[in-house]
């Protein structure tokens, strides 16, 4: 038991009390070969005068209170922490070791335990040099083995808590969760709030750089002023943050402050939209079917939360409440087919085959005014604020400027305009027309300043059913990416900055288009150089929609399948066939898709827990 | 005009004489010597000008010292950007190469150094010893965790049941 003590003492804090048990212990006839260091030599057999010197150095550094801060480094000393932990089993191996051996060499042995557990930390320091220099390599690669296993900290629970903080946050979410499995004080710290407060700044909305995984923002609990502009801080009202919350370092106290229960913490934030994010990928839904339509769907939009609109054939434009799957209401007015649709939280725009433009209260179902002046259908609108633009089969966008009551003709498309978008932070319009061809227009001139398309530019060779302009500052994956490696340096026509290069600098101008095509094809457009920069192939008939978020593009085309792409790599991530006829619209929301069939079916592909 | 000589005391007494920029990579020294000496410009003609400016710093021991000052004096001539700005691209950097390399030491060592380069408000330095204790984490099961650490499992085992259930979700992605 001594023995055991002395040992303990050696490696651990050492008890001034107990110690004193060893004194009069097994110290009393003890040898310890004092001239061991200098001779180099291992155990000799003559006893020395060991009792004399042994006793007095114990009895000085174990009654000197003088020493007592000097003899704890600043790890032992009992005002810090010590996180050493005795390991049992080892002790118990040492003692049947000792046990082994004869009554004097026991003694010598334990001898040797005390004075080191005795010395203070500059003697310590010596005595262990001393020992060292006597070992041969052998002995040394038993230590260094020895010590790699001794020296294990626990960082997370000494360190200052907010140095630990630092630490989880550098870690992805698996290995967060693994850490909050460790111990009680582990759980604590990997479950922080802080924590996972910067895990959904670093994935939600964006694409992590460091683990390529980026999580949907899902934050529109309420219809937004406008659904298209949402914004993370958004997340922050249905999430645990009461007010503004501080930047994690600097707070340390704030980690004690009341936890309200009515918010949620941000690792369930993380989490749940960490699942939708896994379905996304491995492709887990679950399908909703809307009935009702009478004739193919021609146009759907989905407001991201419970609200879905989808345009038909059959003249009429049903409201869907997306929970329940019920039929709201079915709005009625044009006289011909219903092809396209785009609303917000007030008010629904259509336009019609009629060569109608409606604007509706779409709460009462009131139809409050028709635009008329297209000579042939309406193929497509699209509103900001107080102005829409219409793209007509008569090969002409129309400018509508509802408060002062002018509309402007573009003209420049050869055929069917299919698609219009406006930019708003440009203040541009971007249309897509049968001609195969895009165009930019400023809409403060109205002037076209620039056509996507032309076999040199690379351009689509069938009717363009769609175009998305979208801005992303991550690097994104191009056709070239190849050659520029294969090549080397010389890509001639990118270092020229012609001067129409240089009007494209606008930062305010979107970075890229994406467009779909009924030559099966959808492409990726650097808006700069105006060339296309990608092509995703794998539909074999035309593609007649797409729509794209921050992390995915969906194309619903004619040959009945449904493909989700990865906006950043272009690399077809889902095929979904299964339908019964050709796609014609596809809608895309957080953690859901929806497709319009030409047989009146509407689906949605929901990639969320709740309905999993 | 001489620089004035710098002379770092550590805990156990021992003594490192560094160069002013060197010395400087610590912002708590920076601003202990912005107070003690005034501008350079204002040349003193007082004769304590010779003597060595000493800083004890109490909580590092001479081991450790000596590498926070190899660190310091390696990148004695790099300015490294505010660290608050652009926390962002920095948080998601890798450590680098040679910081890691530098940091490849037992872990008590790598413990003394993070709380040192706290102490002495080193950030970059903090930074790089935080994430290599993260890549000891990285990848790793709970118990491979304990294991690195030497840490006892406090669960019971119900509650460690509860707890791998609690955090499911983010396995097999």
């Amino acid at each position: 038991m001594s023995d055991m003590s002395v040992l303990q003492k050696a490696c651990n804090t050492p008890a001034p009390t107990k110690l004193d048990l060893v004194l009069n212990g097994s110290l009393k006839s003890g040898a310890i070969e004092e001239e061991s260091i200098e001779e180099s030599s291992t155990v000799q057999d003559e006893p020395t005068t060991s009792q004399s010197v042994v006793k007095p150095f114990l009895a000085t550094h174990l009654q000197d209170q003088d020493y007592t801060n000097k003899r704890f480094c600043y790890r032992h000393n009992p005002k810090v922490r010590c996180d050493k932990r005795t390991d049992e089993t080892k002790m118990r191996e040492i003692q049947t070791e000792l046990e082994k051996l004869p009554r004097r060499d026991k003694e010598a042995i334990t001898h040797v335990w005390s004075i080191f557990s005795a010395a203070p930390t500059q003697h310590r320091t010596l005595i262990l040099q001393g020992l060292l220099s006597q070992c041969c390599f052998p002995q040394l690669s038993f230590i260094s083995q020895e010590v790699s296993q001794l020296i294990k900290i626990d960082f997370i629970e000494t360190l200052p808590s907010e140095i630990s903080l630092k630490i989880l946050c550098y870690l992805d979410c698996q290995s967060l969760c693994n850490a909050a499995q460790v111990s009680t004080k582990w759980k604590q710290l990997a479950d922080d709030d802080r924590v996972w407060r910067y895990m959904c700044e670093q994935h939600i909305d964006r694409k992590c750089p460091q683990c390529g995984w980026g999580l949907p923002l899902m934050a529109v609990k309420k219809l937004q002023e406008s659904s298209r502009r949402r914004k993370f801080d958004e997340i922050e009202s249905d999430s645990a943050v009461e007010g503004h919350q501080p930047p994690l370092i600097e707070a340390k106290q704030e980690a004690k402050r009341p936890k309200t229960n009515k918010k949620r913490p941000w690792k369930a934030v993380y989490s749940e939209r960490f699942t939708v994010e896994r379905n996304w990928r491995k492709g887990l839904y679950k399908i909703k079917r809307f009935e009702g339509h009478m004739d193919g769907v021609l146009c759907c939009q989905y407001d991201n939360n419970n609200l879905l609109m989808t345009g038909s054939y059959d003249k009429t434009i049903k409201i869907w409440n997306v929970e329940t799957g019920k039929l709201i209401r079915t709005l009625t007015g044009h006289t011909r087919g219903v092809r396209t649709l785009a609303f917000d939280d007030q008010k629904l725009i259509t336009g019609g085959l009629d060569s109608t433009i409606k604007v509706w209260n779409y709460r009462t179902g009131q139809c409050i005014s028709t635009y008329t002046g297209h000579e042939e259908g309406v193929v497509s609108v699209d509103f900001h604020e107080k102005l829409i633009v219409s793209g007509s089969a008569d090969n002409t966008v129309k400018v509508w400027h509802v408060e002062t009551r002018t509309c402007y003709t573009l003209r420049g498309h050869t055929d069917w305009v299919t698609c219009v978008k406006i930019h708003p932070k440009s203040n541009t319009l971007f249309s897509s027309s049968d001609d195969a061809t895009v165009r930019m227009w400023d809409l403060n001139t109205n002037e076209c300043i620039k056509v996507f398309g032309g076999v040199e530019n690379n351009g689509h060779i069938g009717q363009v059913q769609c175009v998305v302009p979208f801005s992303l500052k991550d690097a994104i994956v191009t056709d070239f990416d190849d050659k520029l490696t294969d090549e080397g340096d010389n890509c001639g026509e990118q270092q020229e900055q012609s001067e129409e290069d240089q009007k494209f600098d606008n930062p305010d101008y979107p970075t890229h288009l994406l467009t779909a095509s009924l030559d099966n094809t959808i492409k990726l457009w650097d808006l700069k150089s105006g060339k296309c920069v990608r092509t995703q192939f794998g539909h074999i008939e035309g593609v007649w929609s797409i729509a794209a978020d921050t992390f995915r593009i969906v194309s619903g085309a004619h040959d009945k399948l449904i493909k989700v792409w990865d906006l950043q790599t272009g690399k077809c991530m889902h095929t979904f066939a299964g339908s019964s006829s050709p796609i014609s619209c596809v809608a895309l929301g957080d953690s859901r898709f929806v497709c319009g069939l030409e047989d009146g079916e509407v689906k949605m592909y929901c990639f969320d827990a709740q309905s999993l | 005009m001489t620089e004035r000589k710098i002379i770092i005391i550590t805990s156990d007494g021992d003594k490192f004489p560094v160069e002013r920029k060197v010395a400087e990579k610590s912002i708590l020294i920076k601003n202990m010597l912005k107070n003690l000496l005034p501008a350079d410009d204002e040349e003193e003609d007082d004769e304590d000008a010779d003597e060595p400016i000493e800083v004890p710093t109490q909580n590092v021991r001479s081991a450790v010292m000596k590498n926070i000052l190899e660190w310091c004096d390696h990148y004695k001539d790099y300015n490294f950007p505010d660290d608050e700005q652009d926390d962002d691209s920095k948080k998601s950097a890798p450590i680098d190469a040679w910081d890691k390399n530098f940091l490849n030491v037992d872990q008590e060592m790598l413990y003394e150094i993070i709380l040192a380069a706290n102490y002495l408000n080193i950030k970059p330095l903090l930074n790089a010893g935080c994430k290599v204790v993260a890549e000891m984490i990285r990848g790793k099961s709970p118990e491979e965790i304990r294991k690195t650490f030497n840490i006892v499992n406090d669960f019971t085992p119900e509650e460690e049941a509860a707890i791998r259930r609690e955090n499911e979700w983010a396995e097999d992605r």
